[in-house]
């Protein structure tokens, strides 16, 4: 039994497509690309998929990445080749890996966003930036205290690793890295709130695109 | 996808029910397309992707090449809200198109409480609900399934009603659109010609009288529309259309997984079963044919569970070689094969050992009745000793739950029968109990499912009362205090909704304006307890002058016209005249392997019925 990465974006209609309804999309993939898979061994068997960092609902990812095993012999190349033909729309498979890091290494996320206005695009903008560079920015976020589900108060600007934004006719587009991975996640729509809040000024439509995974040392998660 | 439907999509839950692009979805070039056809289940869907009557008319319509059909569900309330608030009409899953850009718009009748959610999704596409409103030749309205072989309370909304089985006359139906298409013929003209073809029926070509009494006088057809409107059947299972494919969605459905149809029709005619009679005759598919049906819709989906379809699984006669020659290739590809509708009277040692082979699940079997005599009256030809004998066999073979089914409201019950319900629950755990070799330390649980009878056509129940919400009531309430132990469970059906589903499934076409009323007043989803509005549709009742009392709780004589008199489903009138005096008299009528009953459903098959083979 050996474990490979399956890398895959995630893009156009497919983003609607939960993390849960995900898992369940890929493993009837990888159960008709017809690859030697390792089952579990339990009472009921069925096939070990362990994804790097669930993806919101409504966000594309570029970089996505699934744990798979495999028992028996089968390249890397083979591998990709049987997937790339039964994937579903939206759901692109374009490479398989030995896996180097460890989904723990994963403590950031890099992120395009594309926030589309009407009209008052400047005006969010300069708010944005100012709000930014101010001492703190605040947003409420579930976590827990002990067993108990709280919402807890967290302050964004220390965790935002960089952000940059530019207008771009009537659209603001943000570039930001942000904490990931099981130590400490941040939504990137806790940003967006937290602009549109300060700024009073709300994006009609949010695209928002997950990039890459990087490790502590912002390199990119292999 | 436009930027106004991602902008509804960011504000509903589960957005992945309205955005298709589904695996094995058939996307086609339209500009090589005749007849677009947009099926319509009237559910959310989760629940209409549970169907195989879609997936099956799904592929088969899109076989064709002149052909496109689509799919559209329910939208759930959140979505419904979006939709109307932003004028955006309702469209099909494949194209995103509005249903209005549809030659025919076709809606599967499953049970009477969707029936205001045919109304609520015409309307959300902007299309007139009412048939007399809808001048021009298509959107042509149609429907199947089921609930049509009383089609009257619905004869206001659709033009075109297909009884029966629907893999030849939907196409027959297909090729006429085409033609009338083709030829600029009016819509009463198309519809003149389609009630020529065997299974189509068209209501505005029928005239219903009345009498004083408010009961059904006559029925009168024009046109040269038939007398009598045949229902369709389709003769040799082994060789009519399957899909290769199934439609697998993102979102999960209720019944997610791949599913081999093993026959149809029921040879056990049990009184109360409306389905036992309305897909007669018997028709089985080969075993080899099943199987091959299965592996290819396991290797086109990924599915790791296979249900084996049928009114009655244990009655398949080929059972014993289907289920090893399916084992052999799902235990390698880990495939769970689930056998629903066991019944308790052949449930075998072999069969039992056979299912210990794959995963293992809930045990459920369908007593139906509380006592022998009840269970005598409505002919389910099963004896308590079975029932014993059978879980006895699931509790040694290690299981230590079971689910029983019940009915409340069925014709001759007493208290003494209710009270029969709780009496076998005990027996059942005692049976438990008195096994040895129980698995130490786990208690049984024994939990009572009891739905409330709904009188329906075309059985040999279909001229008794149904019993008042009142009486039920006190019977479920008499039912609860006869348990004693807590090892039995005991939840009770709706009865408000089970009355409103009694009302519709023997209403006649006075009940259309009720319909309408209730769905203006904001009722659909009457099917889901947390949307249904009874006062709504008491009130509907009340302005439309309409006594739902006389539908559902009044006794039929023999001799009054049925409002569904004028559909040939095969069965004769006198066989459930016969069936229902031998249920009065608690006599029971052997099944029809045992023997032929003369039901007359055979002669839609030039005679032949597999139960007698």
């Amino acid at each position: 039994m050996r474990c490979v990465r399956v890398w895959f974006s995630k893009t156009g209609l497919s983003k609607y497509i939960s993390h849960l309804d995900l898992n369940r999309c890929m493993t009837r993939a990888v159960r008709r690309a017809g690859i030697p898979l390792w089952y579990t061994e339990g009472f009921n068997p069925h096939p070990y998929l362990n994804f790097s960092l669930p993806l919101s609902l409504g966000a594309e990812g570029l970089n996505e990445s699934m744990d798979i095993r495999i028992e028996g012999e089968m390249e890397n190349g083979e591998i990709l080749k049987k997937l790339k033909e039964v994937m579903p729309d939206g759901i692109d498979v374009f490479d398989v890996t030995d896996p180097e890091n460890t989904p723990h290494d994963i403590a950031f996320a890099e992120y395009a966003i594309t926030l589309q206005f009407c009209g008052e695009a400047d005006k969010f903008l300069q708010s944005s930036l100012e709000a930014l560079s101010g001492k703190e920015l605040i947003v409420e976020k579930p976590g827990k205290s002990g067993r108990k589900k709280v919402m807890k108060q967290v302050d964004l600007l220390p965790n935002i690793q960089s952000c940059q934004m530019e207008k771009v006719g009537d659209d603001v587009k943000i570039h930001t890295v942000l904490p990931a991975g099981d130590k400490m996640n941040l939504n990137p729509t806790l940003l967006t709130e937290a602009l549109f809040k300060v700024s009073g000024i709300t994006a009609e439509l949010i695209y928002i695109t997950r990039e890459r995974l990087l490790t502590e040392q912002m390199t990119s998660f292999k | 996808m436009t930027k106004q439907m991602e902008k509804l999509l960011a504000k509903v839950q589960k957005p992945g029910r309205y955005t298709g692009g589904e695996l094995n979805s058939v996307v086609k070039d339209l500009s090589k397309i005749d007849i677009r056809y947009a099926f319509c289940f009237p559910d959310t869907y989760e629940i209409g992707m549970s169907h195989l009557g879609m997936k099956i008319l799904y592929s088969l319509v899109n076989e064709r090449d002149d052909a496109w059909c689509e799919r559209v569900f329910a939208p759930w309330i959140d979505m419904e809200e979006q939709l109307r608030e932003n004028n955006v009409p309702l469209f099909a899953l494949e194209s995103g198109d509005p249903l209005t850009a549809f030659d025919m718009i076709g809606f599967t009748m499953q049970y009477e409480m969707s029936y205001s959610n045919v109304l609520n999704m015409l309307d959300l596409a902007g299309i007139p609900v009412r048939a007399e409103d809808r001048k021009s030749l298509t959107p042509l309205i149609v429907a199947g399934g089921p609930c049509v072989c009383n089609a009257e309370p619905l004869t206001d909304f659709i033009d075109l009603f297909m009884p029966g089985e629907g893999e030849e006359v939907t196409n027959d139906v297909i090729d006429l659109l085409k033609i009338a298409k083709r030829e600029n013929w009016s819509k009463d003209e198309f519809l003149k010609k389609a009630a020529q073809i065997e299974g189509v029926y068209v209501p505005s070509l029928y005239t219903v009288d009345y009498n004083d009494d408010g009961t059904v006088k006559s029925v009168t057809p024009h046109g040269g529309a038939p007398a009598k409107v045949k229902k369709r059947i389709i003769s040799d299972l082994d060789t009519v259309f399957y899909p290769e494919k199934f439609v697998v969605p993102f979102v999960e459905a209720v019944h997610d997984r791949a599913v081999g149809e093993i026959f149809r029709g029921c040879i056990r005619g049990c009184r109360f079963c409306q389905a036992g009679f309305i897909y007669r005759p018997i028709r089985e598919k080969s075993s080899d044919v099943i199987n091959k049906q299965c592996k290819s819709l396991c290797d086109t989906s990924g599915y790791d569970e296979i249900s084996l379809c049928s009114l009655s699984t244990s009655d398949y006669s080929e059972l014993k070689t289907l289920l090893p020659s399916l084992l052999d290739w799902t235990q390698e590809e880990k495939i769970n094969v689930a056998l629903p509708s066991l019944r308790v009277d052949n449930f075998s040692d072999e069969l039992m050992e056979q299912l210990k082979r794959v995963r293992r699940s809930g045990l459920t079997f369908a007593p139906e009745a509380g006592t022998q005599r009840l269970r005598d009256a409505i002919n389910k030809n099963v004896t308590e000793d079975e029932v014993l004998v059978t879980c006895r066999k699931a509790f040694s073979g290690g299981w230590t739950s079971v689910k029983l089914y019940f009915m409340l409201g069925l014709p001759t019950e007493t208290m003494d029968d209710v009270a029969g319900i709780a009496e076998l629950a005990q027996k059942v755990v005692d049976e438990f109990y008195a096994n040895p070799n129980k698995p130490k330390g786990k208690g049984v649980t024994v939990s009572i499912s009891v739905a409330s009878f709904v009188p329906k056509p075309f059985t040999p129940f279909q001229w008794e009362p149904q019993d008042t919400r009142e009486t039920l009531v006190e019977k479920q309430n008499h039912l609860k205090s006869s348990v004693h132990t807590r090892k039995v469970n005991v939840s009770c059906h709706e009865n408000h909704t089970s009355y409103l589903e009694g009302v519709f499934a023997r209403g006649d076409r006075r009940l259309g304006k009720v319909l309408e009323c209730a769905w203006r007043k904001g009722c659909r989803f009457d099917g889901w307890d947390d949307q249904f509005r009874y006062d709504l549709w008491m009130e509907a009742f009340e302005e439309c002058g309409v006594d739902p009392h006389f539908y559902a709780n009044r006794r039929r004589s023999f001799d009054e016209v049925l409002p569904w008199d004028h559909m040939d489903y095969g069965i004769r009138k006198e066989f459930l005249i016969k069936e229902n005096k031998l249920a009065h008299q608690s006599i029971t009528t052997p099944n029809c392997r045992e023997k032929c009953n003369a039901c007359g459903a055979n002669k839609l098959n030039g005679g032949k019925c597999d139960a007698m083979c």
